[in-house]
């Protein structure tokens, strides 16, 4: 057998989210364009890629309520969220100011790994209490903030990788800014970007991440959004590309893709509604079947559950084996399909953990793959259980 | 057929996985993660066999092939069934053997049961080892790679369902094999050294483990060398950082070469004696894997006590699960703890066990700790 089978239904676009034809169409264009060079050059080459990158910049900020001078690219979503980490803490700390970090065990590898980096090198690290459904309050945020004074950086993701739980990222903004001044918020929209509003300014962080490819947009490029003003330890050396904040030639290819990618997140917000109700059938489905379901579904595209007795590491591979892309958590664990941390995170027990199963949809997922997928879990549900008693017996 | 592969990133089980490929089979690879990259190997040290980096590379050869790929995560039981009793016994003078621990434990019935479950009706592996019709164990005929002795404790249940394609190998031909194939690994160098234990110091992560597990840090501390008249002649860092039989680990004041025979953890006392004390002639062994004996009986055949020693005419008499073993003439470093496995006639494995007791060594019979 040739993998991946010809047909596959793709129940997993939170770890990726296939191009969309027009990001396809703008990036043969561009790379078709001839007079394009480095755009960090000075000579006629570098200006016209430099115009590129800029109008790509103009349009990311434009899509998240953002002005493009607070716009800095990276490789991706990780790279944004250890820059605004690592290089936030730094920055405050050469400035004499509390450094600590604030963070949640449920957010994304990019944040809890970079958090614990810091931890490792004498950084003040807390952990910000978590409800057993995934739900992050803005006071209990505060009381973080409050009961420590050394914490000088806060991160809450704006939407939850794995559950679709949303954050109310702005209350927790104004609820930090209310216990103290100074301290910087720090918000992984990653997985916000392209299913809710992501509104920098209004939301009032200070520094938010961005990742194409979670927006039909191209792998291998995203973007840290912060106050023009902010100052951020740097995280690489050379030269002064992205004003000093992420050096390195610019990838004007990635961006261009990126920022016809934002342009075009509006109009799928406005059929997101869609996916809630395949969300909610799905849901439906698994309740009827006996599952339970993980956290608060409250992204539209986002499903988190599992079923007693039957590992999702089993159910994800039968399911790769029939087609149908689906995973047990972040894609980011090395590929493996190990206990979700997030739900370690909410307390779940190990056993409980390891019988997730996220499904998530995408712009072009249609109710005929949603009932695919509804229609054989009983069968697959049942399949994996019995494998799973042999074994254990 | 479905047929699961179990990858760990080396040129073996990869040269595997491609000539099941080449047979027609549906193959599906799978990797079990069993430990977390260690402080080595994040300095970049390299990673050996189920190191984060080389799933990785499993991950990359299945996709240059074209077969779907799993990681599984098995640190649990690795770490309960493998590392523990590696760093107890190690704390309790014995010479522990996890390379079989790992093929009693880890390498087959996990994956066979995951096997199971996405219907496959077999599973292979890149050992050097010949498994007849599912019923028998062949040493590889790659006397170079010949892996039988880690093998013998796999059990028959397992036997049935496994296969070892390589088994009728040379490794010089699956290195060309996977040139050819444009593996990226084929030109990689046999891992010598315990997986977990990258850079070969052994007694740092039995160290820290016994101290994790809160075994007493009594037997972890210095102590002095004997010899075998009870004479102080050297000393060392700890009984968990000398094997017997060898000459590492400690140090005495006279330049002559001296090899452990005994390790007394209560007086953390190691003795030490010249070749000919290494010698034994009796040892008795128990979990007996009775591949091809009977209950009870005796038979005349070859034993090997480490994995590249040289197979020893003996004679074996068991009785369920325990053996003694009379050696023609006497072995050197056989240490409890180790596995002795017994091959029959045309490199058939008959059976083996756990090394329990060596006897006329010096200070009388060693035992095991249990």
């Amino acid at each position: 057998m040739r993998y991946p089978p010809a047909l596959v239904i793709n129940l997993d676009h939170n770890a990726t989210t296939p191009l969309h034809p027009s990001v396809r169409d703008a990036l043969v264009e561009v790379l078709q364009r001839p007079g394009l060079g480095n755009p960090s050059s000075t000579h006629g080459l570098g200006r016209s890629c430099r115009e590129v990158v800029e109008a790509a910049r103009r349009a990311l900020a434009g899509a998240l309520d953002a002005i493009p001078l607070g716009v800095t690219f990276t490789s991706g979503g990780t790279e944004a969220d250890n820059l605004a980490l690592l290089g936030g803490s730094a920055a405050l700390q050469t400035a004499g100011k509390p450094h600590g970090v604030a963070t949640s065990r449920t957010e994304h590898p990019a944040v809890v790994s970079a958090a614990e980096a810091l931890a490792a090198r004498g950084t003040p690290v807390v952990w910000i209490p978590v409800a057993a459904d995934g739900s992050i309050s803005p006071d209990s945020v505060a009381r973080v903030v409050k009961e420590h004074p050394e914490i000088g950086l806060v991160s809450v993701a704006a939407a939850n990788h794995e559950l679709g739980n949303i954050h109310p990222v702005a209350a927790i903004a104004a609820a930090v800014r209310e216990t103290r001044e100074g301290v910087l918020v720090h918000t992984d929209a990653v997985q916000a970007f392209g299913k809710v509003p992501v509104r920098f300014a209004e939301w009032g962080v200070d520094l938010l991440s961005v990742s194409a490819h979670k927006i039909y947009g191209p792998t291998g490029i995203g973007a840290l959004i912060h106050h023009t003003h902010l100052k951020l330890g740097p995280r690489s050396f050379g030269g002064s590309q992205e004003r000093g904040r992420r050096v390195g030639t610019e990838n004007w290819m990635g961006a261009h893709g990126f920022g016809v990618a934002a342009s075009l997140v509006d109009e799928g917000l406005a059929q997101i509604e869609a996916l809630a109700v395949h969300r909610d059938a799905l849901a439906a489905a698994v309740t009827a079947a006996g599952g339970r379901i993980h956290g608060m579904p409250m992204l539209a595209n986002t499903l988190n559950f599992g079923f007693d007795s039957a590992p999702g590491e089993l159910m994800c591979m039968n399911l790769d084996l029939e087609g149908i892309a689906a995973s047990t958590g972040s894609a980011c664990s090395a590929g493996s399909l190990e206990p979700s941390k997030v739900l370690l995170g909410l307390g779940m027990p190990p056993q409980r953990a390891a019988e997730a199963v996220r499904v998530s949809m995408g712009r072009f997922t249609t109710a005929a793959d949603v009932a695919a997928f509804a229609g054989m879990l009983p069968t697959l549900v049942e399949r994996v259980r019995k494998a799973h008693q042999r074994a254990s017996s | 057929m479905r047929v699961v592969c179990a990858m760990s990133g080396g040129v073996d089980s990869s040269a595997t996985a491609s000539l099941l490929l080449d047979a027609g089979h549906e193959v599906i690879g799978m990797t079990m993660r069993l430990y977390d990259a260690s402080a080595d190997e994040q300095k970049g040290r390299g990673g050996t066999c189920c190191s984060p980096a080389e799933v990785d590379l499993a991950r990359r050869v299945c996709a240059q092939i074209g077969i779907p790929h799993y990681v599984v995560d098995e640190r649990e039981r690795f770490q309960r069934d493998v590392i523990d009793p590696f760093a107890r016994d190690y704390a309790a003078g014995l010479t522990p053997n996890p390379c079989t621990r790992c093929n009693q434990h880890i390498k087959f019935q996990p994956l066979l049961q995951r096997a199971a479950a996405i219907g496959a009706e077999a599973m292979a592996t890149g050992h050097y080892a010949r498994n007849l019709y599912g019923q028998s164990l062949l040493r590889g005929v790659d006397p170079r790679k010949d892996q039988s002795y880690f093998l013998f404790s796999m059990g028959r249940d397992a036997l049935q369902q496994v296969w070892f394609p390589l088994g009728t190998w040379n490794k010089d031909d699956v290195r060309k094999y996977a040139e050819a194939k444009g593996l990226p690994n084929w030109g990689a160098p046999d891992s010598q050294e315990l997986c977990f234990v990258p850079g070969g110091n052994h007694g740092d992560v039995v160290q820290r483990r016994a101290r994790e597990m809160g075994l007493s840090d009594a037997a972890l501390q210095p102590g002095s060398v004997v010899d075998t008249d009870g004479n102080v002649v050297g000393d060392h860092d700890g009984i968990h950082r000398v094997t017997v039989g060898q000459r590492r680990g400690f140090r005495t004041k006279t330049p002559e070469r001296r090899y452990v025979l005994k390790v007394v953890p209560e007086s953390r006392q190691v003795v030490v004696g010249d070749v000919s004390d290494t010698q034994t002639a009796r040892i008795e062994v128990g979990e007996l894997q009775r591949l091809e004996l009977a209950e009870r009986g005796s038979v005349q055949c070859t034993v090997q006590v480490r994995h590249k020693s040289k197979p020893a005419a003996a004679e074996v008499s068991w009785d369920g699960h325990k053996a003694v073993v009379e050696f023609a003439e006497p072995i050197r470093s056989a240490s409890p703890g180790q596995a002795a496995v017994f091959y029959g006639e045309d490199d058939l494995v008959l059976g083996g066990g756990w090394i329990t007791k060596v006897e006329d060594r010096a200070n009388g019979p060693l035992e095991a700790q249990a």
